[in-house]
């Protein structure tokens, strides 16, 4: 324990969570060289000197201290990690929307199958990334979060306690683009009410201390407060309709702690959290995923719509479902309640595309005129086209 | 050396902290995500209606109130009509096929909708505490003040209630009207008829002198004969608020035609233009002497609708 506080007091400032590896993979034999026993060496050095064998315990020592970070070469992890991310991103997005036309179909195999033959593998791609896209970044902006926290934690660690919690070793071989890229991402789709969240999570992704403001104490306290008042002020209007509505202290809560947070979240947790810090939340986010993907996966591929079915002058029906395909002869309907349904064309008499019930608001607030639960680009959609009108045809019962 | 322990020691705990709420934010966010809302929503309420699932939608109109409620060609027109139509389709009940106009008179309104007959009245309506108790109102959509009309000939003579009250004047009124009573209360004595459009009649034909409605009512009938009659402005002194007549078991509904109604009010607030502006151009608007706007609607629940994220301006 004695020759830990040396070891990490060379090695915890110098080198940045992201690029420890290569430094690593040369350092290491020579601390330990020094550290774990530097009288084997001095002596090894002068008494043997054409003794080989002195090489073959230094790398065993090497695996033992620090198995987690030198048992591959980096430029090989790389290639791996790089492999299995893009393996990730092709392959996921894939099962999913296969996962999801089962669904859609109602479990049905020969529904699946009609599905399966009318949906190209662009349209469902597209639809897939529509509605997972929140997920995705949700997803990637934890992990990045958590692995910086846990992996500027786990530096001050004495080394060869434990290895590095499996979110670290992610934030260490992600290039700083893919989590700017998932955290631009997230800005544009997570609804603004979650938007304050993103701050933290930035913060703590790139270990941004309030120190990266000004190296003296009272202008960066002049600019962090600068900063949350104009986030006050920008919030002020939305904070006053919330406490009016009674209600929303979850709102409250939600835009206003999370800025604050932001100014203390940088920096190393003590040694005592960072183990059931990194167990529990690794559990906690693929808890998460898993949860939030059984929306995901239920969520309809085809728009829905209601059809007027009926002949030229005579009762009509309204037949409520998402349209598979169109051809000479028949118009294929997914039925909202089940079943496929084939209308001759010759009989639609109208359709119409409707919402659907999951997309009605929690909450009845706005953020200058930007409803809460719009992320930045709906708001943005809803500006070019502002008004949409319900068709009447949409309130009859399925 | 022992400040900076603690110091680094207390930054410790502070990021500790923030790591903590943070992930609980986030977690009661994710939560909060997955709710369903507070407020009840249209699909909801309408779940509830005794309309739900119904092919057609039954409004109780007048067929004799020109501009108001009246049948022309074979065809149903009037600014009721209208109103009627809009709350309709918001209902989810638009085109002739899923609609039908049952014609009710004055005295068959409340009847009617405890019978069943309509699911809805939209016929020159006043909203009156007595009648609160038989029926459910969604409203107002129009305010009108009580007037007589007299024919050209007797112009000069008929000028104050005074004068109405003088036995060689006939006066002319619907019964179960709002008038009727109103008249009463004035020692007016009154002939009781079916419907005004009958009192217009026997005033043309002699039997009457004066008829006495509401303004809205009797601008219809001036605007059928404008050579013949003239309203006279008489201080009666009450305002008459129209509103959509609901069956009293079925407050699902009237919420929802409240709810309606106030949309259209907003729009029109809003500088749009909205679905009553429209009907009331179409119809009222031309024959009547003063401007009129859409009456802001009472009782309108909160509720929420699909169309509750797309911008206010």
């Amino acid at each position: 324990m004695s020759a830990a506080p040396t070891a990490t007091g060379g090695d915890g400032p110098v080198p940045p969570p992201r690029t420890s590896a290569p430094g690593v993979a040369t350092d290491p034999p020579t601390f330990d060289g020094t550290a774990a026993a530097p009288p084997a060496g001095a002596v090894g050095d002068v008494a043997w000197p054409t003794a080989v064998p002195v090489a073959e315990p230094a790398a065993p020592v090497v695996a033992e201290v620090e198995p987690g970070r030198v048992r591959w070469d980096p430029a090989e992890r790389r290639a791996r990690a790089s492999q299995s991310f893009w393996t990730a991103v092709v392959g996921v997005p894939a099962i999913f929307s296969v996962l999801r036309l089962g669904v859609e179909a109602g479990g049905e195999l020969q529904t699946t199958l009609l599905l399966v033959a009318n949906v190209g593998p662009v349209n469902l791609l597209a639809g897939f990334l529509t509605t997972a896209a929140r997920l995705l970044s949700t997803g990637m902006v934890a992990v990045f979060a958590l692995g910086a926290v846990l992996a500027v934690s786990a530096d001050r660690l004495p080394p060869g306690t434990r290895r590095r919690p499996l979110f670290a070793r992610w934030a260490d071989i992600t290039p700083a683009w893919v989590v700017l890229a998932s955290f631009l991402l997230a800005l544009i789709t997570w609804p603004l009410l979650y938007l304050p969240l993103l701050v933290p999570a930035f913060v703590a992704a790139f270990q941004l201390r309030p120190g990266r403001l000004h190296e003296r104490v009272a202008p960066r306290l002049l600019l962090i407060g600068a900063l949350l008042a104009g986030y006050g002020w920008l919030m002020l209007p939305t904070l006053r309709d919330a406490v009016q509505q009674g209600d929303e202290w979850l709102v409250l809560a939600l835009l206003v702690v999370p800025p604050l947070l932001a100014v203390f979240i940088a920096g190393p947790l003590p040694g005592l959290v960072i183990r059931p810090l990194a167990s529990v939340t690794e559990v906690a986010v693929l808890a998460t995923l898993v949860w939030a993907a059984v929306p995901v996966i239920s969520t309809p591929v085809l728009p829905l719509t209601v059809t007027t079915v009926g002949p030229e002058s005579g009762p009509t029906e309204d037949v409520r479902g998402h349209v598979v395909t169109t051809d000479d002869v028949n118009m294929v309907i997914l039925q909202e309640q089940g079943g496929v349904r084939y209308v001759p064309v010759d009989l639609v008499r109208a359709q119409v595309l409707c919402p659907s019930e999951e997309e009605l608001p929690r909450h009845q607030l706005r953020i200058h005129d930007f409803h809460v639960e719009d992320s930045l680009l709906e708001g943005m959609g809803r500006r070019v086209r502002p008004v949409h009108r319900i068709d009447a045809a949409c309130r009859t019962p399925a | 050396m022992n400040t900076r322990t603690a110091q680094s020691r207390l930054r410790a705990m502070a990021t500790t902290l923030a790591v903590a709420l943070t992930l609980t934010l986030a977690a009661a966010a994710g939560c909060d995500s997955r709710q369903q809302p507070d407020l009840p929503s249209v699909q909801e309420k309408l779940r509830e209606t005794h309309i739900y699932g119904q092919s057609k939608l039954r409004i109780g109109v007048a067929t004799n109130e020109p501009l108001m409620g009246e049948l022309r060609n074979g065809q149903h027109v009037g600014f009721d009509v209208e109103i009627g139509r809009y709350v309709a389709a918001s209902l989810g009940y638009e085109g002739d096929q899923r609609l039908e106009f049952v014609s009710v008179s004055t005295e068959d309104r409340i009847p009617a909708l405890q019978g069943g007959t309509v699911d809805l009245v939209v016929s020159s309506f006043s909203m009156t505490e007595d009648r609160k108790k038989l029926v459910n109102f969604a409203g107002p959509y129009f305010v009108t003040t009580q007037e007589v009309m007299v024919p050209t000939r007797l112009k000069d003579r008929i000028r104050t209630i005074e004068d109405l009250r003088d036995p060689a004047y006939k006066v002319c009124t619907s019964g179960g009207s709002t008038t009727e009573a109103e008249l009463e209360k004035h020692q007016v004595k009154t002939f009781v008829v079916k419907d005004v459009g009958d009192c217009v009649d026997g005033i043309r034909k002699g039997r009457y002198d004066a008829v006495s409605s509401d303004e809205a009512i009797l601008a219809g009938f001036l605007a059928s004969f404008p050579k013949e009659f003239e309203i006279v402005d008489m201080p009666f002194g009450t305002s008459e608020l129209l509103g959509i007549g609901v069956p009293i078991g079925d407050p699902a509904l009237r919420d929802l035609v409240a709810f309606f109604l106030q949309k259209s009010y907003q729009q029109g607030r809003d500088g749009q233009a909205s679905p009553w502006q429209t009907a009331y151009n179409r119809t009222l608007g031309p024959w009547l002497k003063a401007e009129k706007r859409q009456p802001q609607p009472l009782e309108v629940p909160k509720l929420v609708d699909f169309d509750d994220k797309a911008p206010a301006k």
